[in-house]
């Protein structure tokens, strides 16, 4: 996929540019503002984009996810407080809770892959990604094959 | 009257003598007049004898009394009842007092109603501390709400600072792991590259406590199982080994903030090593359990992948991990293998 990153940490960013390259996808282009995604997004059109909440120009992260969400670009919200995030998610699949965990991160962008392409099958939501409606928590004993979908 | 009850008469001198005031009054005669008045009452009203008898004690009305407290009193005694009213009267001298007021008639033999007796009892000093009782309690209240609002300013503001250093912990932690991520990147050599995936991992272990801290509504405790279910089911999906499957017996085990990060520690090196050993070989089932037994918090990992020989090196690096985080809680770690299975047991006191 060609991907925008949004984020204003520039280690972050960089290093979110080589894991997604490491895993086979091209980067469309970094914004670390709002100014700067809008212009991205303007000139081209990502097939998917990791949105941060908090930015150069303060929290207008969600702006950006609205705009995204509005032309059909699926998004999820990088951030390290999802409280910022409205009810609705601005549209987004999901959220990636900072600080995220390379096992984390690789489980959630092979369920967003995925589910992008359209092939979901069998596979359910990591935990590392926060979804707009939460299934409840599992409680108790449960033999778990993590590749099969939750009951 | 007086000649009824002469000097000497042991209820005349009572009436007489008393400090409470009284008066008799006669619904025979016409206006129902004071027919008899102690000193008493003259020292309360400022009215002598002399210009009370025969005169209505409506005497001691006036503009501030209270027309319902009148009325009632002039039912009671159209109905023959006793009644017992507060109202403020008027002295000689225009002065006003509270007076806590009893009416009552009094009978003849037959039953029939022959005198009123009313007594008076001043208490406007009570009035008076009633009035700045609650001119008191308005003032406290005003403070209290004044408090209230400078603390609730105080919370807000500790509350900002709170999520703004939450959120520059949480970009800190996550800056060192790309760090880390990038010199491995750029590492040619192999050795270099684990070395620092081997940090990398148990510094992620720190981060999630960080981040699952602050995400429970109450920011001091942190859930081990939430905890144990991400590591594991992440470590799992990230693997991509289908042939490793969960089994997760996990109860809500919550402890206080200081004990996270060694906690968090532990439950990766466990999940970790069953994985590392689990990852060369045909998969296998790897349980975890967290709960609460008997006073302590019990993490236990058992996998049956089949025992093989791991890397020395990360190994030790491992079990000091794993040691050093467990003497931080006074926990105690168990290692049992019976054939394929193994099981690593850790115990800590739940104080």
């Amino acid at each position: 996929m060609n991907i925008l990153i949004v984020e204003d940490e520039v280690l972050l960013a960089m290093e979110l540019e080589s894991e997604l390259e490491a895993a086979g996808h091209s980067i469309l282009g970094v914004a670390m503002s709002r100014g700067d995604a809008f212009a991205i997004v303007e000139a081209t059109r990502p097939d998917f984009a990791f949105v941060d909440i908090h930015l150069k120009d303060g929290p207008s992260g969600v702006d950006v996810g609205r705009r995204l969400a509005s032309i059909g670009v699926p998004y999820v919200f990088m951030t390290g407080n999802l409280k910022r995030i409205p009810d609705d998610f601005a549209g987004a699949i999901g959220a990636i809770e900072k600080p995220y965990s390379v096992n984390g991160f690789r489980h959630a962008l092979s369920y967003l892959v995925k589910r992008v392409r359209g092939d979901l099958a069998d596979t359910v939501a990591p935990p590392s990604l926060v979804l707009p409606v939460q299934p409840s928590e599992q409680e108790g004993s449960a033999v778990m094959d993590v590749w099969k979908t939750r009951a | 009257m007086l000649a009824e009850h002469s000097v000497g008469d042991p209820f005349a001198d009572a009436f007489r003598h008393t400090r409470m005031p009284m008066i008799i009054t006669d619904p025979a005669q016409q206006d129902n007049p004071i027919i008899f008045s102690n000193a008493a009452f003259s020292k309360l009203t400022g009215y002598g004898q002399d210009e009370l008898i025969g005169r209505n004690c409506r005497i001691l009305q006036g503009p501030d009394t209270d027309p319902d407290s009148v009325t009632a009193i002039r039912h009671a005694i159209a109905a023959e009842e006793s009644i017992s009213v507060d109202l403020l009267n008027y002295r000689k001298n225009g002065t006003t007092f509270w007076n806590a007021l009893f009416v009552s008639p009094v009978r003849s033999a037959s039953g029939e109603v022959r005198y009123f007796f009313a007594s008076q009892l001043d208490f406007t000093h009570i009035k008076n501390r009633e009035v700045d009782l609650a001119a008191a309690r308005t003032k406290a209240e005003s403070e209290v709400a004044r408090r209230t609002a400078q603390l609730e300013h105080a919370l807000e503001a500790k509350t900002v600072l709170v999520h703004e250093v939450d959120h520059r912990v949480k970009n800190n932690l996550h800056s060192v792991a790309s760090l880390l991520k990038l010199k491995s990147r750029m590492s040619e050599s192999s050795v270099a590259k684990a070395a620092l995936a081997s940090v990398l991992e148990r510094i992620e272990a720190i981060s999630t406590v960080q981040r699952k801290l602050f995400t429970t509504d109450d920011v001091a405790n942190f859930d081990v199982a939430a905890f144990a279910r991400d590591i594991a089911v992440d470590m799992v999906g990230a693997s991509g080994r289908k042939d490793v499957k969960l089994d997760l017996q996990l109860f809500p085990v919550v402890i206080p903030a200081p004990k996270a990060s060694p906690l968090a520690l532990i439950v990766n090196e466990l999940i970790g090593d069953a994985m590392r050993r689990g990852l060369r070989d045909g998969g296998g089932t790897i349980s975890v359990m967290v709960k609460r037994l008997n006073g302590h918090f019990v993490i236990e990992v058992s996998d049956d992948v089949e025992p093989v020989p791991v890397d020395p090196e990360e190994d030790g690096f491992s079990r000091i991990v794993l040691e050093a985080s467990a003497r931080q809680l006074d926990a105690s770690i168990d290692r049992k293998q019976h054939g394929r299975k193994t099981t690593v047991r850790v115990q800590l006191p739940v104080k």
